[in-house]
């Protein structure tokens, strides 16, 4: 085939495009994380490793780091667990299926403001709907914002909300890969419903469980906004993950170089793992997410 | 129920059982965004006593006054004018890259494809902090343009590595045939490749309209002045405010929500196609 000169202009003008507003900031967000700025003005001071030495000593990374983690391993596990459930029942035959289907996606696309604000007026200490709840019950509201475990189970628990479909459609698809004499010839050997899931279903789920793990664990992992919005990294940093200890530093602190640093760091925890990922799954093979 | 004659009280309750369970996926999935309605179609006197779950009659007034009252109808244009350039430009930009991915022949094309891949998993900050402080060198700190440059960054990797799937599994026989007709390759792209991938370009409209439509952060930190704000950054920061408007803000979160529900009705299968692509990072 020949090639033509137009399409070959528009291809390379498309990617010198997306390479500079992806690839530039990325690189200038490198460079900042040796310099250091006291203010945008100002011009920036070449510290070397100076800002990596300094946010590595701080107890405060190493503790956001931890928060992350913990964050995104409880909300993943409970996604995949609750995901995995749904799709199951949505598998089987029903009335109203295609619409229970569609609602049951409906909280991925929904933005993660309105997310976070029906959230906040759910858990209101004055007004909230589980005030009344309790009250009911003759219990006070208790402050989930007060302390860490309420505070980072809110955030989990909203997080699984909002992106737990995301599970249940991978899955869905998945569940469609698996022959159905699987199924049969596990029967006609006697095996009952939990060990069908057991050793046909999980296993037949494996590599789509997999990606949806990294891509969701990562995902998690760079939130910023569901944690800013719910409780600003409080209490006392209790909450506290890169993504927010990166925003605090550049933009709270004025510290760009330090929040580069930060995000330099996640940056390159990520990478890592997406190596490993893209190392498994080669390019063709992890294109429909299985 | 005549289905249900010759069958064993154990299958029935099987039955039951499936349908409590599904009763119970679409409380959990659809209850919170019911209760976000219904508070906003409450009157002000009633919102912070009633806890019924019936909204009639609806009561319209925090709409009127978070529309009079607010900034809610400013940031309602700019994020409008936000989406629609970032899906006419991504849409654009992504089918010439993706395209010329899938049919030119260079060295590193995985390599390109990879970094796709690599870039929708960037941890975000490491976009805007760099991007904040550039813009400032350019004169597009507190700038919808600089904003919109912001939000193609997001977008286009995605909307690229969609693309890319899409062009890959058509045949480069229509293609061939076209051109055997005496179209150019350009001409072939333009009349045949693209309307047969209405499905894909559909696909990644309203993706990288969702991005752009439910971002806050680079919202957040690019975008300064009230009158400038997106409606998430917008509609958030009332939540700071002194007196706590709870009529206004649902109201508020209703609306964000309004047009995406529009759309899903009507292009239910694009979202679900795109979702086990990959897409869409949450």
């Amino acid at each position: 085939m020949r090639q033509d000169w137009r399409i070959i202009g528009l291809f390379i003008g498309g990617v010198l495009v997306l390479g500079t507003i992806v690839g530039g900031p990325l690189l200038y967000s490198i460079k900042l994380s040796f310099y250091t700025a006291a203010s945008f003005i100002d011009p920036p001071q070449w510290v070397g490793l100076g800002n990596y030495v300094k946010v590595l000593s701080e107890p405060l990374f190493w503790g956001s780091l931890l928060n992350g983690v913990t964050i995104a391993i409880s909300a993943i596990v409970l996604q995949v667990v609750l995901g995995v459930t749904i799709a199951l029942v949505l598998n089987r035959q029903f009335v109203g299926q295609t619409v229970v289907r569609a609602l049951s996606i409906v909280p991925y696309f929904l933005p993660t403001v309105v997310a976070c604000l029906i959230t906040q007026w759910i858990l209101d200490p004055n007004y909230g709907l589980l005030k009344s709840v309790f009250a009911s019950f003759g219990y006070g509201m208790f402050d989930w914002g007060g302390n860490s475990t309420s505070a980072k189970a809110t955030i989990v628990l909203v997080s699984v909300w909002i992106w737990t479909p995301f599970v249940v459609t991978c899955v869905l698809a998945g569940l469609q890969s698996i022959p159905g004499q699987l199924y049969e010839a596990a029967r006609v050997d006697g095996a009952g419903v939990m060990k069908q899931f057991w050793h046909v279903t999980l296993p037949g789920l494996r590599s789509v469980l997999i990606v949806v793990i990294l891509l969701r664990g990562i995902w998690m992992f760079n939130k910023f906004d569901v944690i800013w919005l719910l409780t600003k990294g409080g209490p006392l940093n209790e909450t506290e993950t890169l993504p927010t200890l990166a925003y605090r530093k550049a933009f709270l602190e004025f510290d760009l170089g330090g929040g580069a640093a930060v995000a330099t760091i996640s940056f390159l925890m990520l990478a890592s793992i997406i190596l490993i990922y893209l190392r498994v799954f080669p390019i063709d093979e992890a294109k429909q997410g299985r | 129920m005549t289905r249900y004659y010759g069958k064993s009280p154990k299958q029935i309750a099987g039955r039951v059982g499936l349908y409590a369970a599904v009763a119970l996926i679409c409380i959990y999935s659809f209850f919170p965004i019911y209760w976000m309605i219904l508070s906003s179609l409450r009157s002000p006197e009633k919102l912070f006593l009633d806890s019924s779950l019936v909204f009639w009659p609806p009561d319209l007034s925090s709409y009127k006054s978070l529309l009079q009252l607010t900034n809610y109808p400013a940031n309602f244009v700019n994020s409008v004018m936000m989406a629609m350039a970032t899906i006419a430009v991504a849409t654009t930009l992504s089918s010439f890259i993706a395209y010329g991915a899938t049919r030119l022949r260079f060295r590193g094309k995985t390599t390109l494809v990879a970094s796709m891949l690599f870039a929708y998993m960037f941890p975000p900050l490491m976009l805007v902090i760099p991007m904040s402080a550039l813009f400032r060198i350019a004169g597009l700190a507190d700038s919808l343009w600089g904003l919109l440059i912001a939000h193609l960054a997001i977008s286009l990797p995605l909307a690229v590595w969609l693309l890319w799937g899409f062009f890959k599994s058509m045949p480069f026989d229509l293609e061939e045939a076209a051109m055997v007709d005496g179209c150019s390759q350009f001409g072939a792209f333009i009349k045949v490749v693209l309307p047969l991938s209405a499905p894909g370009l559909i696909t990644v409209g309203i993706f990288s309209f969702l991005l752009s439509w439910a971002d806050y952060v680079f919202a957040l930190i690019l975008i300064m002045s009230d009158d400038r704000k997106t409606l998430p950054v917008g509609l958030a920061s009332m939540l700071g405010a002194q007196d706590l408007r709870w009529g206004e803000i649902l109201a508020g979160a209703t609306l964000i929500a309004l047009p995406l529900f529009v759309i899903f009705m009507f292009c239910y299968r694009y979202f679900v196609a795109g979702l086990t692509a990959g897409a869409l990072k949450g």
